[in-house]
């Protein structure tokens, strides 16, 4: 039993759209399930009155996180064939800085935009439109951006890696940072909860 | 209601802080080493069922065959002077991080055949079950499909038999030599030039065909 | 634990002929993580990557480029790459199937909880036509962004974050430094 198994051969392309849409199934209905099929709950993160994004976010990211370290480690699964998307530092850190502009603008980022559109959120379907027209234009405008777009290029890089630090010590790190920030996170909504009137 | 939530919320944080704390000791790349079956590898090298003759080859490259990929193990010097077309140029250390699918059928060839018994065994220790061996390497490539020895004291079959792999020869930018001046071996034989310019193997005679394997692109997808 | 959430649903929503019964409450965020833990992980363990949905929507847009101008999307490099190799049809991507997937599961934990209603989230201090424009705006700078970091939150700050991808935690918190340097500006369109 090797993971990942696409990697080892268990089953060929067309199988594996399958899967897709399976894990997509997945997907949608947990970002649903916590309510990010609404711009309100999802941009109430930036007014610090309910944090779930933060919290459904790290929660997914330790989790999964746990997961792959822990069958890493027990050798049922092997860490050096999973993708791993190279680091172009400087336009990621630009991108993440546009993404975020974006998501308080716009009430959405691309995923939680379907789940809104496919509830009848007229907005998120109007957000998905804004999607398709901002990377059709970073596609025309593609010439002009690549030199940028290439830069900053290091390669598969890992946190450990980048501060030279074991692997364990950083998930640990992860896990600590999480759970500060859950304890954290239910003192900030609490501080900033909208008044009494409005519950 | 918040109250069953908290004690909730409390176990899963000391379960995953519990996991992280077990974290700090562990190694996740333990997945990545190999573990070998001797017996079983020593019964394939036995029967010889990994090697590729130079000649099949040849015949897969004329017929525009896509379903392999041959890997050149030897220095990017060598490679440009000279490659079996359709090779792709892999040194060796690189040859595990090159994302070659467990899946595929892969040839791998060196000048002799040193080079790519290592790198077979390589591939084969981390489960790759198509990794294969083009006997002889490049010297039987060079020795009997670009420069084939015609018989000496031919028999009209065999004349005939051996025009196919003249014909083959010069293909490949090659010809056949006289036996006289294959004995008279040490001959260096001068290199076709390099295929790649003009050269392209016959994916056009053959079914104008897809691309080929090594550039069965992974088309990009983006995250 | 906050009960904002819950009362922001039932209050938020214009009640057009509303669905008669009211909507279920959202899960727990930390369950809800958990479970999208688990497909992420699902997703590493089966396929090797993870998730993510700008790169289908890419497929998309440079598959409907080349449908209008097959020249034009050929030249240009950025739409070539997605739409050369692979399966064919280049709509035919593990992203996209999953795409389909997370529009399907989305429908049915609405469905379940009856939170489907056509409605258009918005605070009350501005009008539809404004927080559409906002959100054509914000979309179309998330598509951006999106492309300029190889991903979005899904791909790149969710699946990388799980592999401690340098470059996604970097993302990560560029998102989150973002969106709440402009939370100010924009507070009139949601409270």
């Amino acid at each position: 039993m090797n993971a990942p198994f696409y990697k080892f051969a268990a089953f060929g392309d067309e199988a594996s759209l399958v899967i897709a849409f399976v894990i997509g199934i997945g997907f949608g209905f947990f970002l649903e399930r916590s309510g990010f099929g609404s711009a309100r709950k999802l941009t109430s993160q930036f007014y610090l009155d309910d944090l779930a994004v933060f919290k459904v976010m790290f929660t997914a990211i330790v989790t999964a996180m746990l997961g792959v370290f822990y069958l890493s480690w027990l050798g049922i699964m092997d860490l050096s064939l999973v993708d791993l998307v190279s680091t172009s530092l400087w336009p990621q850190i630009v991108g993440g800085l546009v993404l975020g502009f974006g998501f308080v603008i716009g009430g959405y980022c691309p995923g939680t935009s379907l789940v809104a559109a496919v509830t009848g959120r007229i907005d998120g379907m109007v957000f998905v439109l804004g999607v398709l027209a901002g990377i059709f234009v970073f596609g025309e405008a593609f010439p002009l951006l690549r030199g940028f777009y290439e830069s900053g290029d290091f390669g598969r890089l890992t946190l450990p890696q980048a501060f030279h630090l074991p692997y364990g010590l950083v998930v640990f790190l992860v896990v600590v940072m999480a759970v500060g920030g859950f304890m954290g996170a239910g003192w900030v909504e609490r501080r900033f909860a909208p008044p009494a009137a409005e519950r | 209601m918040p109250r069953p939530h908290w004690t909730l919320n409390r176990a899963l944080a000391a379960a995953a802080l519990l996991l992280g704390v077990v974290a700090i000791a562990g190694s996740p790349y333990r997945g990545s080493t190999v573990r070998i079956d001797t017996q079983e590898l020593a019964t394939i090298v036995d029967s010889k069922v990994d090697h590729i003759t130079v000649q099949e080859l040849a015949d897969w490259i004329i017929q525009g065959r896509t379903d392999y990929r041959l890997i050149d193990l030897r220095s990017e010097v060598e490679y440009a002077a000279y490659h079996v077309p359709t090779a792709e140029n892999v040194p060796v250390a690189q040859l595990p991080g090159y994302g070659l699918g467990r899946n595929e059928k892969i040839v791998l060839y060196s000048e002799g055949g040193i080079h790519s018994a290592q790198a077979w065994f390589l591939l084969r220790a981390q489960r790759y079950p198509g990794a294969y061996i083009l006997f002889g390497g490049l010297e039987a490539w060079k020795g009997e499909v670009l420069y084939p020895v015609a018989p000496a004291a031919a028999t009209p079959q065999e004349d005939a038999t051996f025009e196919r792999i003249a014909q083959v020869a010069r293909f490949f930018g090659g010809g056949p030599r006289a036996a006289a001046v294959a004995a008279d071996s040490g001959a260096l034989m001068a290199m076709p030039a390099t295929p790649g310019a003009g050269f392209e193997p016959p994916r056009a005679p053959a079914a104008g065909g897809p691309a080929r394997p090594g550039a069965k692109k992974k088309r990009k997808e983006g995250c | 634990m906050s009960t904002v959430p819950d009362a922001a649903v039932a209050a938020a929503r214009p009640q057009p002929g509303a669905p008669a019964r009211a909507a279920a409450p959202y899960m727990n965020p930390y369950l809800g993580g958990i479970g999208l833990g688990f497909v992420l992980l699902a997703a590493y363990v089966v396929m090797g990557r993870g998730l993510g949905a700008s790169g289908a929507v890419t497929s998309f847009v440079a598959w409907v480029v080349s449908l209008v101008a097959p020249g034009h999307a050929s030249a240009n490099q950025f739409f070539a790459e997605y739409l050369e190799g692979g399966l064919g049809h280049p709509l035919k991507t593990w992203l996209v199937f999953e795409v389909l997937g997370v529009l399907a599961g989305g429908f049915i934990s609405g469905a379940l909880a009856h939170r489907l209603s056509r409605t258009v989230e918005k605070g009350p201090r501005i009008s539809v036509a404004g927080r559409l424009g906002f959100a054509f705006a914000g979309g179309a700078l998330m598509g951006i962004g999106a492309k300029l970091a190889r991903g979005c939150t899904s791909g790149q700050a969710l699946s990388g974050g799980a592999v401690l991808n340098a470059g996604s935690w970097a993302f990560m918190m560029m998102v989150f430094a973002g969106a709440y340097a402009l939370a100010g500006l924009m507070r009139r369109q949601w409270r």
